[in-house]
């Protein structure tokens, strides 16, 4: 038998009650009535912490246990899953458990669990899909920040020959690459690759470089970016780690939630680090087997980094390595290919 | 806890009482359904979240008392599921024509505007539904224009009046919630007055002016420190200059902080003007006295406690924001409390809720 209080159906008045038999077959007596109630157990709550448990009745009416009640036994009901985990969660030892899991298992999904997902799902990701992002993108930052080329013909013939060069030592073949022309303006020096294999080089970029190997290793350097995947991996880790933000950050408040996507924007910027890196090692390996030289790119990088202060070294916010970290590292690389200048 | 029920008086009391909401929580016991709602959640890939939401809001439904009983939260795990899964099919299909197919899609904001004083209504009927207090659940029966109005027009009006036109937008919002808010077949009504929130705004540009102050001093500092200590201050051709970069990065610092933090202030100072302006069935009155800068350092303390251990306080936290929460809330209450009676009332809609849920908007209900 379990004690308790007893409200009739959809009413707050609570009266002393007494519940007992079992799940089946329960009896009911209310306060000082000695009429014994034959009700029939429609839902009870689960067990939680010390919360009361509610058991309600066909027609309404509900028995809220005494929180020591042994509501368990009374339905038979220690096996059911919540029961169970109720008094696991209560135990000292299968929460430290369960600690150690929890902070295993999310430093694996973050290590590794999300960069191989991603990697898989940009694997999977249909043509189409990657080639109407490339059109989107592109219509998009011809509108708000390129123009169009004022490279002459002959010009961008020479860059295309030499890009096509680069392509070939690259070996690279889905999707197809193609090369164009703008005005950077405001974006001034830069090329960047979009996933679909389109690749943009600025006039400024071509009139800033003093040598084809240098344009060459630049492009070399964006045909890795498309070969890796390195856009369609990053939306999709990104979109990996918000949604396991999402997962751990149900309870966690405004102040935390907020943080937390912060520091996870920082996150990314490390990640497209690591891209970066990829691609100049892709870079190298290309250029050598084109018989150029691998190093001329980060003198380009370099005259473009005079005249922003600061891009000499690798911090935190920085999309792309430091300079100086990035010059060691492709020479580093390209001596260990075997290249001599 | 019968034998206080029991010994409340039937008859209606001529004198009121005082009755205090009580929070019997703890964080030993909450860290363990936590972390175990956490781990399951990772491992079900994010399927056991729904699960994990019932059982952390009856968790802390179940242990805040008023007058020797507790409230109780009823929604079932596997609605708030598919309310998740609608929610989260509807996000990655508007992505999907935003990103994949046509910017024009982003022009989906204009429907949804209109849309949302629905949206809204459904979901804090959702929500007051799935509470209940004796048996007794809530209820909400909104109306669209006062609601478009209320949660669509007046936010925009007053950013566009740089939040000085906010305590008009906030007094708009306790007064809709409280008016179209029930239990069972008692109605709420809340009257909040203006000057109270105008104080209210007053004192927090006050506050967020002194904390700009404090903590552009502190980074300004810092700052001037390093800039000693690296000895660029001997080295550089114009110190003078190089100061006023300190001074202007410690002040946007500051600024910012003050900004985030200013927000809770004002919403602790929002929700005393509007708990002190509700009554229940014309008689019960409410009461609430959150110290506004007591729980901002509550918020931030938990912040800082939540980061340093990597998680591991935030159970701790959030027992500790709602005990006080409910420590600061009290019912006047006219009489007994044991008359109300449930009626049937709008069921509000699982995909709208967990719609606000996802997008972590709260409208305080």
């Amino acid at each position: 038998m379990i004690e308790g209080r007893y409200f009739q159906p959809e009413a707050a008045r609570a009266e002393p009650a007494r519940l007992w038999g079992e799940r089946g077959d329960l009896r009911l007596m209310v306060g000082d009535d000695e009429t014994v109630h034959r009700p029939v157990l429609v839902s009870v709550s689960d067990r939680l912490g010390n919360v009361p448990r509610k058991l309600t009745f066909a027609d309404g009416g509900v028995f809220e246990a005494l929180p020591d009640a042994d509501v368990d036994s009374l339905l038979d009901s220690h096996g059911s899953f919540f029961t169970r985990l109720s008094r696991l969660e209560a135990s000292w030892k299968f929460v430290a458990v369960a600690c150690v899991a929890t902070l295993l298992l999310l430093a694996g999904l973050y290590r590794y669990g999300l960069p191989a997902l991603a990697a898989g799902a940009a694997a999977v990701t249909p043509n189409i899909v990657v080639q109407s992002m490339d059109k989107g993108t592109l219509e998009t930052v011809d509108r708000l920040l390129l123009s169009q080329t004022k490279t002459s013909a002959a010009r961008q013939s020479e860059v295309k020959a030499l890009f096509d060069d680069v392509a070939k030592a690259s070996g690279h073949v889905e999707p197809p690459l193609k090369l164009l022309f703008r005005k950077g303006g405001r974006v001034g020096a830069n090329a960047f690759a979009l996933p679909g294999g389109t690749i943009v080089i600025t006039d400024e970029l071509i009139k800033l470089a003093k040598s084809d190997d240098e344009i060459a290793g630049v492009l070399a350097h964006e045909i890795g970016h498309v070969a890796g995947q390195h856009s369609l991996k990053q939306l999709y880790r990104v979109l990996g780690i918000s949604f396991m933000i999402g997962v751990i950050g149900g309870d966690s408040g405004q102040l935390v939630d907020d943080v937390v996507s912060q520091a996870s924007a920082l996150q990314t910027f490390a990640y497209t680090r690591q891209f970066e890196a990829d691609a100049d090692r892709q870079s190298v390996e290309t250029m050598i087997r084109a018989g150029r030289n691998p190093l001329a790119f980060v003198d380009l990088l370099d005259r473009i980094g005079n005249d922003r202060p600061g891009s000499d070294e690798t911090g935190w916010l920085d999309t792309h390595p430091g300079n100086k970290d990035r010059r060691a590292a492709t020479e580093a690389l390209a001596k260990e290919l075997g290249w001599r200048e | 806890m019968d034998s206080i029920a029991a010994k409340q008086p039937d008859s209606p009391a001529a004198t009121t009482r005082d009755l205090g909401f009580s929070f019997t929580g703890n964080a030993r016991e909450y860290f363990g359904i936590w972390i175990v709602n956490l781990l399951l959640s990772i491992i079900t890939i994010g399927i056991y979240t729904a699960w994990a939401k019932v059982r952390r809001l009856r968790y802390f439904y179940g242990n805040t008392w008023l007058d020797g009983h507790n409230f109780e939260y009823h929604a079932q795990p596997k609605q708030i599921l598919i309310g998740r899964l609608i929610v989260f099919g509807f996000l990655a299909l508007i992505n999907v024509l935003v990103n994949f197919v046509s910017p024009l899609f982003a022009l989906i904001f204009i429907p949804y505007l209109l849309a949302l004083p629905w949206l809204i209504n459904k979901s804090m009927a959702f929500n007051a539904r799935m509470t209940s207090y004796r048996n007794v659940r809530l209820n909400f029966r909104g109306s669209y224009w006062g609601a478009l109005l209320t949660f669509v027009l007046m936010p925009m009006v007053a950013s566009i009046s740089l939040g000085l036109l906010a305590p008009i937008a906030s007094r708009m919002s306790s007064n809709y919630i409280g008016k179209h808010l029930g239990y069972g077949a008692a109605r709420f009504g809340t009257d909040v007055k203006l000057g109270t929130l105008y104080r209210n705004l007053g004192a927090t540009f006050l506050f967020g002016v002194s904390v700009t102050l404090v903590v552009a001093g502190v980074a300004a500092a810092i700052g001037y420190g390093f800039f000693e200590l690296s000895g660029k201050a001997a080295l550089s051709i114009d110190p003078g200059r190089e100061l006023v970069s300190i001074l202007v990065v410690a002040g946007v610092v500051g600024l910012y902080l003050a900004l985030f933090l200013a927000a809770f202030f004002y919403l602790a100072g929002v929700r005393n003007a509007a708990f002190n302006a509700t009554r229940l069935d014309g008689q019960h009155e409410f009461k609430s006295t959150l110290g506004r800068g007591r729980y901002v350092w509550i918020l931030v303390s938990n912040l800082v406690a939540s980061i340093v251990t990597i998680g591991m306080l935030r159970p701790w936290a959030a027992i500790r924001t709602w005990r006080y929460l409910a420590g600061s809330t009290t019912l006047v209450a006219a009489g007994a409390l044991d008359h109300f009676v449930d009626e049937a009332a709008p069921k509000g809609n699982v995909a709208s809720a967990e719609f606000f849920d996802i997008e972590g908007i709260d409208f305080g209900l």
